[in-house]
């Protein structure tokens, strides 16, 4: 039997790849005993497969057939026996190890040790499989019989007395129906089933009344009249800044500085550095000026200020706005100007909003309308 | 043995008599010095006028005014001179968009005089008294990430700003130096006023900025630069990858 295997690893492989396909599968079935066939095949192999099929079934030297064997050799065969049974107790002690640090092994911070906790967990996990995984390649690659195989392909399409009987057994039953004599139903029938196809169109052009008309993601959490908090939630005054200071700041409402979107960046520079339009002339005060450091492209922070240049920078893709005019997009793919922040100072002396941003904070989205809170600031220029 | 033991007892009087004029000096000398204080301070100031008149009124102007090489220093306070200074950005070598950190020019006391110079001349930021890196750990963890960590990255390593500026890494900045930077902010830093965060609050970020750069370990073995999941992910692949592809070359191999 072995020397028989031999021969065969001797023999060049790749030979379904050779010529004349079904003579070599036939070749391959006759001069092997350890060759199977698919039992369930009920034609032989040679006539009903033809030479592409040969070529995938007979492993055409992909490798992945092994070539050692230590069965002749009892030396060799029981060392490989020990590393694989090595092995094998390697994952038995990654399973022990695993769950005696799951139990006892200190975990919480500033324990002696604590940090050890999780990679000696992954390092006895590790174990636990990889050993069982490993050994068991070892075994296959050293000790098991090594041989190829060539298993037929039965014919995909089935027997064509059997499909002849079946396109019979349907067109009677269709016949039987009564659809091709009864007209009516037939049309009827047509019309119902083919006007399910516009069920979906009214989805094509939105959810019409139902589209939420709260314009959850155009506000944010500033009102008129909210302080501006800082991280710590004290409110900003006139005079914490320093010239070419800055500050994140969030709405002094409930939870305001878990509002994600309402997060905002109070700039000082010298007031004749900001260039201020007519229309927001009233939004900003002596050089203090409040942008969303929210992202108008992808709804990164953007609080990389440059005191100098006034450029706010956004990590993520390098977006830049000016600060000192109106955080126009200078570089970069965002698309839009940063929304700004009307702000006034109240009877003490406190930054307050004047309202929500002038436009929707951060990327774009389907209802988006652009400047619809803008009129409001100004129609309150007054105070 | 009689010898030994007076050669010993010379050392323990000549101890003695050593401790005791320091005692007489820090008793009697002490209020006299500080008398002395600005006399001092006065002589503190011609010495930095005279190293300002050397090595930088080529750029900022015989009287500070500035010019076409650099800025003003009138008003900009001891913290500027201390940062710039100590840190080596100045004096500056060329012209170029961001001033990089050098091998220092000045000893300490060379800086002080210069600072003190500089704080006569239109006053400023300067240093508070006492140590500056007893600051509260947690509280300058929370104020620098949100203050700081956008510029200078999470772990201090720094980044990227527009046009080829960048925000430096945190690690070589000794107290003194993280310190002056918040007050004096330099170049395109913002500033930092004690209105907006108090002298507490810059000592905290301060000792905050000292553990990430200096005393926190890398978990993980490798910081890989501490610049976050890129590195990590690539590596991560790289590696994974990388061992996939052996331990299928082993399972393919022939034995």
């Amino acid at each position: 039997m072995s020397d028989s295997i031999r021969d065969r690893l001797k023999a060049p492989a790749g030979h379904g790849e050779q010529a004349g396909g079904g003579d070599t599968s036939r070749s391959d079935v006759t001069s092997g005993d350890f060759v199977q066939t698919d039992s369930r095949s009920a034609h032989g192999p040679g006539q009903t497969i033809p030479s592409p099929s040969a070529t995938q079934a007979g492993d055409g030297g992909t490798g992945l057939v092994g070539g050692g064997h230590l069965s002749d050799d009892p030396k060799r065969a029981k060392r490989a026996e020990q590393a694989v049974a090595a092995l094998f107790l390697l994952s038995l002690v990654g399973v022990i190890g695993f769950c005696v640090t799951f139990a006892a092994w200190p975990y919480e911070f500033g324990e002696r040790y604590f940090e050890l906790y999780t990679p000696l967990l992954g390092i006895f996990m590790t174990l636990s499989l990889l050993g069982i995984g490993a050994g068991a390649v070892l075994w296959a690659k050293t000790l098991m019989v090594d041989e190829e195989t060539v298993q037929m392909r039965h014919q995909l399409s089935s027997d064509p007395k059997d499909r002849e009987a079946t396109a019979e057994l349907l067109k009677k039953g269709f016949e039987e129906t009564g659809l091709p004599r009864r007209t009516l139903l037939r049309n009827s029938l047509l019309l119902g089933a083919g006007s399910l196809a516009i069920l979906p169109v009214p989805f094509l052009f939105g959810f019409g009344r139902f589209q939420h008309k709260e314009r959850v993601l155009a506000k944010t959490g500033w009102k008129a009249g909210s302080r501006l908090l800082d991280e710590l939630g004290r409110p900003v005054k006139m005079g914490d800044l320093e010239i070419g200071g800055a500050k994140t700041v969030f709405p002094d409402v409930p939870g305001g500085r878990r509002l994600a979107d309402s997060a905002a960046f109070i700039i000082r520079m010298r007031p004749d550095e900001l260039k201020v339009k007519e229309d927001r002339k009233n939004w900003s005060i002596d050089g203090h000026i409040v942008y969303s450091v929210i992202c108008t492209h992808l709804g990164c922070p953007v609080k990389l200020y440059e005191q100098q240049t006034h450029h706010l920078f956004c990590p993520c893709h390098q977006s830049t706005f000016d600060a000192a005019d109106e955080a126009k997009v200078l570089f970069g793919p965002a698309a839009r100007n940063l929304p700004q922040l009307a702000i006034s100072v109240d009877a003490d002396g406190y930054f307050v909003a004047r309202g929500d941003f002038n436009e929707p904070v951060g990327p774009s989205y389907w209802e988006r309308k652009p400047h619809y809170s803008e009129p409001k600031y100004n129609a309150e220029a007054g105070s | 043995m009689t010898s030994t033991r007076s050669r010993f007892s010379g050392y323990a009087v000549l101890l003695l008599a050593l401790a005791m004029v320091g005692g007489l000096y820090t008793a009697f000398g002490a209020p006299k010095s500080k008398a002395a204080d600005g006399a001092n301070q006065s002589i503190a100031i011609e010495e930095g006028r005279q190293l300002y008149l050397q090595g930088c009124s080529t750029c900022h102007g015989l009287n500070n005014e500035g010019g076409a090489g650099g800025p003003t220093l009138i008003g900009v306070g001891a913290s500027a001179v201390i940062f710039q200074v100590e840190s080596g950005r100045m004096p500056l070598a060329a012209g170029v968009a961001q001033a990089p950190r050098k091998k220092v020019k000045y000893d300490r006391t060379q800086i002080d005089q210069l600072a003190a110079y500089i704080e006569s001349r239109g006053g400023g930021p300067t240093l508070p008294k006492g140590r500056l890196d007893d600051g509260d750990l947690a509280l300058g963890g929370d104020l620098f990430r949100t203050n700081c960590s956008s510029c200078h990255n999470f772990a201090g390593v720094g980044g990227a700003l527009t046009r080829s500026k960048y925000a430096p890494s945190l690690k070589p900045a000794d107290e003194r130096v993280i310190y002056t930077a918040m007050q004096s902010g330099p170049e395109n830093m913002p500033r930092f006023s004690d209105n907006q965060l108090t002298v507490d609050e810059k000592k905290a970020i301060t000792r905050y900025v000292r553990y990430i750069t200096h005393e926190a370990k890398d978990p993980g073995g490798a910081p890989l630069g501490r610049y976050g999941p890129v590195p990590e992910g690539l590596v991560a692949f790289l590696v994974g990858i990388g061992l996939l592809i052996v331990i299928t070359l082993w399972i393919g191999a022939r034995a």
